[in-house]
């Protein structure tokens, strides 16, 4: 098979042409969001470019610290992200939460990369950056569901909380329906897209690796392995960040902080 | 006469020393003191909002005080000492949320716990309770979102009792309830004359169990005492 067909800029144009359908509905319809569509687009094209000319220097280069220090600035803004997307006041466990992003991101990333793909050059850009970002990018979704849904569900069964603190329970043994419920509600993604994949879409990766010139066969391979990678991958994540961030967010009598919420 | 000298000899199970409870600019108890000796039952009796559920929770650590000092069975309560004295106390709530899953379950699961771990959940004594309390035994076999408020109020209890504990802090435990079984409740505790118990609750009928009744003013609602 041939390599993935380049996209000249110009011919590029012809996909900002048909966003005037999109944009015709909505101004047609009034639905009130037709500044922020610009503002998303014109985004994501800056982002982008800004994203292909960096890559290509660290593909080019493919120095083992640049890699590692791009898998480092991926982290830093999931963890902000995190921060901001969970709506609330944890940001004294930055720290933590990126420890967890790390693991979570990392192990998959060299099992999938050194094992899987039995590459020596574990970090090597071209394996390390789109994989570890499609791991990432699906732990900090994860993450961002999983820590919400443990203080919310606690803060909510507050009652129920105090009943098993009353009862002799220790924080670790009063949260665990809350961790039950948080682990169920993180992961349900991940475990949906695996039943359904291939059926209702054609995932991303085994997309990229059609495109990129490969026989479908070898595309399913890299398929399956990202998203068991994924899966782990959220599964560590989240079970970190909710341990790590509990470290601060228990008062000393195990009642949770009324300060952490926004 | 005599036995009451004894039990002044004791120690005092609970005291509550110059206890201050303030919610923001709302002061809801103003440097309040009561000590409750071993055995003893106390009723404190108040309107609803005047802020005897908090005092109930000051005492197990889900609120600390601005001021004032709460020692149980003479062990002052700190951020240290509360994992132990919990293992002291049985609490029912007002309006008990006692989570998701079977009944059976909720009773059997404190017995997993580290600090329960010399304790056997007691199927028999569970099975009496329930007679007792007017519950059908089958009712340990329901899940917790089918009861009724009196009957999650009556699983609460005997989730309490079942803990074997020797301080027992009931707060409005039998709003829920109707007068047979609120009968049946308070005969228990009555019979129970090894147990400390502080009741709290707006009806003043359960004092027919105590041996001192408090009667909060009705400043309560963000005055002082």
């Amino acid at each position: 098979m041939n390599a993935a067909v380049d996209i000249h800029p110009l011919a590029l144009l012809a996909g900002y042409v048909m966003l005037l359908i999109p944009l015709g509905i909505i101004y047609w319809y009034r639905v009130p969001m037709l500044g922020q569509t610009l503002m998303s687009v014109l985004r994501m094209t800056l982002q982008l470019i800004f994203v292909g000319l960096y890559l290509q220097v660290v593909f080019r280069l493919n120095h083992f610290g640049l890699n590692i220090l791009w898998l480092a600035v991926m982290i830093t803004v999931a963890d902000l992200s995190i921060l901001r997307g969970c709506q609330l006041r944890l940001g004294r466990i930055a720290g933590w939460i990126f420890l967890a992003l790390l693991a979570g991101t990392a192990v998959p990333l060299l099992v999938f990369v050194g094992v899987i793909l039995r590459r020596p050059e574990i970090l090597d850009a071209r394996f390390v950056i789109p994989i570890g970002g499609m791991i990432l990018g699906n732990c900090l979704r994860a993450d961002i569901v999983g820590i919400r849904t443990f203080y919310q569900s606690i803060r909510t069964g507050q009652k129920a909380y105090e009943l098993s603190l009353s009862q002799g329970a220790t924080v670790t043994e009063a949260v665990q329906p809350h961790l039950r419920e948080t682990l169920y509600q993180s992961l349900t993604p991940t475990v949906a897209m695996m039943a359904n994949v291939g059926i209702v879409a054609l995932p991303g990766m085994m997309t990229g690796v059609i495109l990129g010139g490969n026989d479908p066969l070898t595309a399913i391979g890299y398929q399956i392995a990202i998203m068991l990678s994924i899966f782990t991958g959220t599964s560590i994540t989240v079970i970190l960040a909710i341990l790590f961030s509990a470290r601060s967010a228990f008062s000393a009598y195990g009642i949770l902080r009324p300060e952490i919420f926004k | 006469m005599d036995s009451l000298i004894d039990r002044e000899k004791e120690m005092p199970a609970v005291e509550i020393s110059e206890l201050t409870l303030r919610f923001g600019e709302q002061v809801v108890f103003d440097r309040f003191s009561i000590t409750l000796l071993k055995g003893q039952k106390v009723l404190i009796a108040g309107r609803s909002g005047s802020g005897k559920s908090s005092l109930l929770r000051s005492l197990l650590g889900f609120i600390v005080p601005q001021q004032g000092d709460v020692k149980i069975e003479g062990v002052l309560l700190d951020g240290k000492t509360i994992w132990h004295l919990r293992k002291r106390m049985g609490y029912i709530a007002q309006e008990p949320q006692l989570g998701e899953g079977i009944v059976r379950e909720l009773l059997q699961r404190p017995f997993s716990w580290k600090a329960n771990h010399s304790l056997r959940y007691d199927a028999e004594q569970t099975a009496q309770l329930c007679r007792q309390f007017y519950l059908p035994e089958s009712l340990l076999n329901k899940k917790i979102h089918e009861l009724s408020g009196g009957e999650k109020q009556r699983v609460a209890l005997i989730a309490a009792i079942l803990l074997q504990r020797p301080i027992y802090l009931l707060d409005e435990a039998t709003s829920a309830l109707d007068a047979d079984s609120k009968k049946a409740v308070l005969d228990y505790f009555a019979g129970r004359t090894d147990l400390t118990i502080l009741m709290v609750s707006h009806d003043i009928s359960l004092s027919s169990i105590a041996e001192r009744v408090v009667q909060l003013p009705d400043i309560l609602a963000g005055g002082r005492l």
